[in-house]
């Protein structure tokens, strides 16, 4: 047996996506099976296998990974944000207030959207890096700060995005387009992109080795304060992207919410194989772990359960991801 | 001086490579102030440590009021009235002076606090010792001398009969220190026994009474104070034989360029004045004691750390570093005394922490790293150096203390560093991989580097340095050509009294 586990890690594919992202692919197919199996004996009559719940799934799946790709950068210096769940809501009211009340061109509003979560980022990268403060207590506060402003921007209004004049509703089309997720195509550019940023460039470099030993980085004649920031600001900018695929998938944003999106983007990426003390991390584990989170949603909800399950498996997810990791850095010591 | 109250025979102590204790045999009498002399890690603290119970010692017998004692716990030592002050002072700043005194053993009214009886306790002792502090004041609004002073009243308070002070003089400016003596005196003659390890020589002549000198985890012997001159003490401390024999003179031509000039460099407590030259292809060895400030020094220089004041100048001229960054770009290297806080980064592998300090050399397209030319660049670096892995992918933690230490300077030979810092080289090298940086940093200057060497080893900075200065309490207090440098001119300069 341990004996045929050792050889399994050994396999080229095994070795080259990670025996953690091989279990993780693993869960997602068990998850779909056990679904497939309970919701018709918990709801008579109703099937998980359908094509909508995958679309479903896929939808929720989008945003999340957005985030989850953003906040690895952060994890990767050894931070925390959580701050992305409400700044993804802040850039989607204030961009989609200026779409419907101030008709500026559907074009500009993304990227308004987009620049909300850089500054967000931004300012957090600041205060983590420049000034040294905690970035728990950092991003806990521009998490009040993003539910402010949203609210006070769009006068407490709910807003909707416009969802049939081909005008100004084309970015639906990035999310799904004639029953196609597209969504998935860009996710995965997106993942690729992060993946060359982190493993592949001078900036991911620093990010990975701050995480590991900062000190030993800037006296090596590195300014950390510099890379430190910028992870801050793709996790920002990442939340301002999410956000546009938040409302391609549901149209309407709500003003002072957004904060449980953060721990489900945090349980996508610890599950996923990154490490909650700095030093080393995994763009593709966030996706799947992503995928695993939106899937597990959308079984909760076809099995006839309410959303609070969804938010207590998240949180056990977390602790449980968490542990793992330490209990594996102890046992590498 | 009265009878014999504590008698410690034939410790011996071993840690992993270590001999740290080796028969060490010491007695201390009531009535008198014994002083605990000896070089960084003679053995002072490793014996204290063992006699109040943090470590437990591999053989020997300790003998406490006439009964042989064991002590499991630093606990059981001091309620058997063994305690130490130490120099690092163990108070909770925002408690009150009785609440520190009284930690884990407060007066009670059921289940509440009696503050009032506490707070008149701790003012008995405060009379007895004759000093006066307010009980009820906030301990981090007291200067450091007068914290020792609680410290000493707790130990009191333990009914102490044997006091144990560690380096207590360190932190306290003169008038402290008066009173401080004040009290030793006071204790003395009521009969306490009491420890004082110094290197203060000064001070061993004016408070104690007997001085034993350790060297190499050894006693060389005891002596009366009284009967000792300053010299006698230091030839004891490094009256060793050197085996390996040391430099005899300068390799280093007299007309060879100043590569780095430091002037009246200031930094904090520890770093006042200090300025010297360095010439290319010069090993400057600095020596001292434990918290001379030569490590600030480096820091401060390397820019570490901030400093106050003071001009760097490089190949004659002047250069601005504020930042390790400005400092690399000048070209100059630091290797840390603690290379898995500061030197490497642990968890990457050997090529990552090549390349740290000069990644932006090893790029294509724009910001790529290309992987390529740094395994290449990695490779070279690990035949020259032989550093022992089995490829450049092996992670830094699995490698061994010396072999790590060649990944640091590979870091800094890659980024073209002509003046490198080594801060302790050898600390947590075995004795076989000490050789091989010795070799190294040898062979590094006669390729032309210069090479900054602290080190708290005196046949270390005997045998490697062309030039050795030698610090005290943050100054400078001598600079000796190797030729006329002896381990006793030096530990005189590094024991020397500087007025505040």
């Amino acid at each position: 047996m341990k004996e045929a586990l050792r050889k399994f890690k050994n396999l080229r594919f095994v070795r080259v996506i990670g025996f953690n992202r091989v279990i993780l692919i693993a869960i997602i197919f068990l998850m779909y099976g056990l679904f497939t199996l309970l919701t018709p004996l918990l709801r008579n009559g109703s099937t998980f296998v359908n094509y909508n719940r995958v679309m479903s799934a896929l939808n929720y799946a989008y945003f999340i990974g957005f985030m989850g790709l953003g906040v690895t950068f952060v994890i990767a210096t050894g931070g925390i944000d959580f701050s992305i769940g409400p700044v993804m809501f802040c850039s989607a009211l204030i961009s989609g207030y200026c779409l419907t009340k101030f008709n500026l061109p559907l074009w500009l509003c993304i990227f308004i959207s987009v620049g909300v979560g850089a500054v967000f980022g931004s300012i957090g990268g600041y205060f983590v890096a420049f000034r040294r403060l905690p970035s728990f207590i950092t991003s806990l506060a521009l998490m009040q700060v993003a539910k402010g402003v949203g609210s006070i921007f769009t006068k407490t209004q709910s807003v909707t995005w416009p969802s049939n004049d081909p005008a100004t509703s084309w970015y639906r089309d990035l999310v799904k387009s004639s029953n196609l997720p597209v969504g998935f195509v860009i996710l995965a550019v997106f993942a690729i992109l992060c993946s060359i940023i982190l493993y592949r460039t001078t900036a991911g470099r620093y990010m990975l080795c701050i995480g590991s030993n900062r000190e030993a980085v800037r006296l090596s004649g590195v300014d950390t304060r510099r890379w430190e920031m910028l992870a801050y600001v793709l996790s920002g900018t990442l939340a301002g992207i999410a956000a546009i695929f938040y409302v391609g998938a549901y149209t309407t944003v709500q003003p002072g919410l957004g904060d449980t999106f953060n721990n489900e983007a945090i349980a996508a990426c610890v599950m996923g194989g990154t490490s909650m003390a700095g030093g080393s991390a995994s763009i593709l584990g966030t996706v799947i772990g992503a995928i695993i989170v939106a899937l597990m949603q959308e079984g909760i909800l076809a099995m006839g359960f309410t959303i609070s399950y969804q938010y207590v498996l998240t949180g056990l997810i977390v602790l449980c991801a968490v542990t793992a990791d330490i209990m594996s850095r102890k046992r590498r010591n | 001086m009265g009878e014999i109250i504590l008698t410690m025979e034939g410790i011996d102590k071993t840690f992993p490579g270590v001999h740290a204790l080796d028969k060490v045999s010491m007695d201390v009498r009531r009535g008198e102030v014994h002083a605990l002399m000896g070089e960084n890690g003679a053995g002072k603290s490793t014996l204290m440590k063992v006699l109040t119970g943090i470590y437990q010692k591999d053989a020997g017998t300790i003998v406490f009021e006439g009964r042989e004692v064991r002590f499991a716990s630093p606990r059981e030592a001091q309620s058997a009235g063994i305690v130490i002050v130490h120099q690092e002072l163990n108070m909770m700043g925002h408690l009150t002076v009785a609440q520190n005194i009284f930690i884990g053993r407060e007066p009670r009214h059921g289940l509440l606090i009696d503050d009032a009886s506490m707070n008149e306790e701790a003012a008995k002792l405060f009379a007895q010792l004759g000093i006066e502090i307010d009980p009820r004041e906030t301990m981090s609004q007291l200067t450091v001398g007068k914290q020792q002073m609680c410290e000493i009243a707790k130990a009191i308070s333990h009914e102490a009969k044997v006091i144990v002070f560690d380096e207590p003089s360190a932190a306290l400016t003169d008038t402290e220190i008066d009173q401080l003596f004040r009290i030793i005196r006071d204790l003395r003659d009521r009969q306490y026994g009491i420890v004082y390890i110094s290197h203060r020589m000064d001070e061993i002549k004016r408070i104690t009474d007997r001085v034993t000198v350790m060297r190499d985890g050894q006693t060389v012997g005891t002596l009366v104070t009284a009967e000792c001159t300053k010299d006698d003490i230091i030839h004891m401390m490094v009256g060793r034989v050197i085996f390996e024999e040391p430099k005899t003179q300068s390799r280093v031509p007299a007309d060879a360029p100043v590569v780095l000039r430091v002037e009246h460099l200031n930094a904090g407590r520890m770093v006042r004045d200090v300025s010297f030259t360095l010439r290319k292809g010069e090993i400057l060895g600095f020596s001292g004691l434990m918290g001379a400030g030569r490590t600030e020094t480096a820091r401060a220089l390397f820019g570490a750390d901030a400093k106050d004041s003071g001009d760097i100048y490089i190949d004659g001229e002047k250069v601005n570093i504020h930042s390790p960054k400005d400092a690399v770009r000048a070209g100059i290297g630091y290797l840390s005394e603690d290379r898995k806080r500061y030197g490497v980064v642990l968890k990457k592998n050997i090529c990552e922490n090549s390349t740290l300090a000069c990644l932006q050399n090893y790029v294509k397209h724009g910001s790529l790293i290309d992987g390529e030319a740094e395994r290449k660049v990695t490779q070279r670096m690990v035949d020259a150096l032989k550093t022992k892995t089995p490829g450049v992918d092996q992670l830094v933690m699995n490698l061994s203390g010396g072999n790590q230490q060649k990944v640091v300077v590979a870091k800094w030979l890659i980024s073209n560093s002509k003046i490198l810092i080594f801060d302790e080289p050898t600390r947590g090298i075995d004795v076989g991989a000490k050789q091989e940086i010795y070799e190294l940093m040898n062979r590094l200057v006669q390729e032309g580097k210069s090479i900054i060497m602290i080190s708290s080893e005196m046949p270390e900075i005997l045998r490697m340095s062309d030039r050795i200065i030698v610090m005290c309490e943050g100054k400078k207090t001598a600079e000796f050509d190797v030729s006329t440098a002896t381990q006793e001119k030096i530990m005189n300069a590094a024991t020397r009294e500087i007025a505040v």
